[in-house]
């Protein structure tokens, strides 16, 4: 626990905390003995890190061997968790993966020294040397990240989340404890996030350094800082790590946020789905206010911040900034028209800031290194750098920290392309209210807003989804239009109506009942939707509309042809046994969870009408059944 | 004011710090709901009598949310990822073949109480997918299985339904079949 200093200048009382944590940190970097770090994150804890972390507990205890155990934030590489640090005395610490808790052993012995730590296991060094380990900087996963190593998320792997000291020790709260000496007024400050260009991560990149001024000069002295860790699209979890990975560094940029706007009060409003984020931001939180950098008198000025953090309870709508207000504000989270904007009224009706959690973790950068460090990276409409997770039909399933502007088929390149057999199809971004795009357009495509808004298309707050060609785009289109109509939260007739009859004809035309008006109808629903009062309304026909335009063949194959060629689409595929001697067929026949497939040994057939196309039989007898398209019925128009 | 009974004073005692106007609803409702598996209409009431909101306010809000629930939960939800990278490699053939397997709607639960299955969102562990979470109300257990395939899904919906507990079907065996 870090302890407030009861006397000295903001700076002083600044550095007898650092000057304290210093030596620890020092004593965590260059261990006695060396150190095993288990990742400690959602996604290791996935995939089975507490069993790890306790296997090599048990290891050590049992070989009392001379090691010590602790914790730090996977760095990216999502595909090789549970990741693994070993630090050994020199300094050198040689990350490791995946380790199992069946690798155990093998990670203990490479900490004693009994076996060399160069190993299969081995990924990367991220300090020191070791002879016969590349640095883990050089892997092409990497590649794309700055040149000068990370910015934003630069303390994942070198400390522990949960060890303030470490955040301290490594230039945290440097930038809010100098701003706070007078360094800079809060005017200067907004100035140089304005100078910046600093824009929200939330996906607008509205500046937020000239939102920061909207706040500053709102009547009135009760004034709110929000952070929005709502981070609702499915494939993007870069708010998370941020969270997991440096709490403090959310804490400080909110810190910096409320100086600079004359906010006593903020809320981190994080989505419920993130235990572990949110018990991360809890501690963060106390133990600021116990090292005086949160509650009153900070650091012994008149500058006084209350953070609370508000756990979200599943609403994809209380993303948006006033549906999030309301949400926090003991009311159903629905959003409401705007204007008012925030600024003018917000929480509690007092003028409030929205930013995401990424665009104020920004902010110590911005005023430790100034403006003019923070744009040498990224392109003229988009500064800085930003994260972005990757998921899909990729090999590299992370994310990584890359300057705005780079090719999105680099990133392709950087997540080791497509698994083996399968060809991109489809890139998805922007979550729900995004977008679709083709493979085709890779080429024309780079990580900023603009090329993908020159196709309708939206970039987001950071997931990208990467599709292969074994996937239907039509089905995929039924996902999301089923999502934004589930998440409608009912105030408009254009968007919660609209939105079901959307997803009521998408999904007639994965059943096979595609009607030749339907396209003309979407058309139709969709530019109502675009009356709706918020952004979810007006966006959510936007995957739709992709998929006529960009997939328009597939489309029209699913809808007039009546097949899907993906295989997908219940109403357009039908299962059929295609060897009646394979013995793994009796496995089939009882896997079955609606038991369609019928008849004794030697003339099973498939029951079509109670199959529901799940896929268990082919998975256990993938030579005895096959998946395929259904032969075409001749319709008959009936007379009446 | 409704009569004090036990019942009430213990869910009163749970949100005791808790004030009204103060953004304090959701943290009541997770509080209450951490507790007991699920939100009472009694419990609702207390809320509101400590939140000075009435329990139709209450109700209002807590309705708006896919977290909270009315009824009992069961002792093992499946908690089922609706994310499109896990869409993407049968997702809906693995959530079609547990709704089979237990003859329940999504969001619903076995007549006896000891399955559930639910919507879940994207927590972004995508290198896992496809997969489902377990999660067992009396141990707060909360655990990914992930690169899943129907076939797994089915035994492991079975296991559950026919009396495995979440750590038995989180052995592997259940799985390999
Ligand atoms: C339906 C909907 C959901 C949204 N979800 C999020 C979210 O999860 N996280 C977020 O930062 N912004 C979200 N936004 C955008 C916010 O309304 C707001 O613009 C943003 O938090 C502002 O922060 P920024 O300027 O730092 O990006 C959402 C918007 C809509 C319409
Ligand atoms: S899509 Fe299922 S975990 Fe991301």
């Amino acid at each position: 626990m870090v302890s407030a200093n009861p006397t000295g200048s903001p700076l002083e009382r600044y550095e007898a905390m650092t000057a304290a944590a210093a030596p620890v940190y020092a004593a965590w970097r260059t261990p006695e003995r060396p150190r095993i770090d288990v990742a400690i994150d959602t996604s290791s804890l996935a995939n089975g890190a507490r069993a790890t972390r306790d296997a090599i507990t048990a290891v050590v205890a049992q070989t009392n061997a001379a090691v010590d155990l602790g914790q730090n934030h996977g760095y990216g590489m999502q595909w090789l968790q549970p990741l693994v640090t070993v630090t050994f005395p020199d300094g050198a610490s040689v990350v490791y993966g995946p380790i199992t808790a069946a690798e155990a052993t093998t990670i203990v012995d490479i900490a004693t020294g009994r076996v060399p730590a160069t190993s299969t296991l081995a990924v990367g060094t991220i300090a020191g040397e070791r002879a016969g380990i590349p640095s883990l900087r050089e892997h092409p996963f990497f590649a794309l990240e700055p040149a000068t190593g990370r910015r934003l998320i630069h303390r994942l792997g070198f400390t522990d989340p949960e060890n303030m000291q470490h955040y301290l020790a490594t230039g945290g709260y440097h930038a809010a404890a100098r701003m706070l000496d007078r360094h800079q007024s809060p005017a200067q400050v907004r100035q140089e996030l304005i100078d910046s260009a600093l824009g929200g991560r939330g996906g607008g990149n509205f500046p937020a350094g000239t939102k920061w001024n909207f706040l500053a000069t709102a009547p009135g002295d009760e004034h709110y800082v929000i952070c929005n860790a709502d981070e609702g699209d499915p494939g993007a979890w870069v708010n998370r790590v941020i969270m997991e990975g440096d709490p403090h560094l959310l804490v400080e940029g909110l810190l910096i946020a409320a100086y600079a706007t004359g906010s006593r009060g903020g809320f981190i409003y994080i989505r419920d789905e993130y235990p572990l984020a949110i018990a991360r931001m809890e501690q963060a939180v106390r133990e600021a206010e116990a090292a005086g950098l949160l509650g009153d008198g900070i650091l012994g000025t008149g500058v006084n911040l209350e953070l609370r953090v508000i756990r979200g309870a599943g609403a994809y709508v209380c993303g948006e900034e006033t549906g999030l207000i309301s949400s926090i504000q003991d009311s159903r989270g629905m959003p409401r028209v705007k204007p008012p904007f925030p600024a003018g009224s917000g929480v509690f009706f007092k003028p409030s800031n929205v930013n995401n959690v990424e665009t104020y973790a920004n902010a110590p950068m911005v005023i430790e290194h100034g403006a003019q460090w923070y744009i040498e990276y990224g392109t003229e409409r988009m500064r800085g750098t930003r994260l972005f997770s990757f998921s899909g039909d990729i090999q590299r399933v992370g994310f990584m920290e890359v300057p705005f502007g780079v090719p999105l088929a680099g990133v392709i390149d950087a997540c080791g392309g497509m698994l083996p057999g399968q060809q991109l199809k489809a890139i998805q971004s922007g979550g729900p209210l995004g977008s679709m795009l083709p493979a085709r357009e890779v080429p024309n495509l780079s990580m900023e807003n603009a090329p993908f808004s020159a196709l309708d298309a939206l970039m987001g707050g950071g997931g990208i989804v990467f599709l292969g060609d074994q996937v239907c785009t039509i089905h995929m289109a039924e996902m999301f239009a089923q999502f934004v109509e589930e998440e409608s939260c009912g105030r408009c007739t254009t968007c919660h109506g609209g939105n079901q009859r959307q997803t009521e004809i998408i999904r007639r035309t994965i059943a096979g009942d595609g009607r030749r008006e339907d396209r003309h109808n979407l058309a139709l629903v969709d530019r109502t939707l675009q009356f709706s009062n918020c952004v979810h309304g007006q966006f959510s026909p936007k995957i739709v509309r992709n998929t006529l335009r960009f997939f328009s063949d597939e489309y029209e194959r699913h809808s007039s042809g009546r097949t899907c060629d993906a295989l997908e689409c219940e109403g357009l595929i039908q299962f059929r046994v295609t060897n009646q001697r394979d013995p793994q067929l009796a496995e089939a026949q009882a896997i079955c969870p609606t038991a369609a497939i019928v008849g004794a040994p030697g003339n099973r057939s498939v029951n079509d009408a109670l199959c529901i196309r799940c896929g268990a039989c082919t998975d256990v007898a993938p030579n005895a059944l096959v998946r395929e398209a259904k032969p075409a019925t001749p319709r008959i128009l009936a007379l009446s | 004011m409704p009569l004090e009974t036990e019942s009430r004073a213990q869910i009163r005692a749970l949100i005791a710090d808790l004030r009204p106007d103060h953004g304090d609803l959701l943290a009541a409702l997770h509080r209450v709901q951490h507790e007991y598996g699920f939100l009472s209409r009694e419990a609702m009431e207390v809320v509101g009598e400590q939140l000075h909101l009435f329990a139709a306010q209450v109700f209002g809000a807590a309705s708006y949310y896919e977290e909270f629930r009315f009824d009992p939960p069961a002792a093992v939800d499946i908690r089922w990822c609706s994310g499109p990278a896990c869409r993407a490699r049968n997702g809906g053939g693995i959530r079609d073949a547990m709704l089979a397997t237990l003859a329940v709607p999504m969001d619903g639960q076995t007549a006896d109480g000891r399955v559930g299955i639910r919507l879940g969102q994207c927590i972004g562990t995508c290198e896992l997918a496809p997969q489902i979470w377990i999660e067992e109300r009396a141990t707060h257990t909360n655990e990914v299985v992930g690169n899943l395939n129907a076939a797994q899904a089915v035994r492991l919906a079975r296991a559950l339904r026919d009396g495995a507990t979440a750590r038995e079907v989180l052995g592997q065996d259940v799985l390999r079949g």
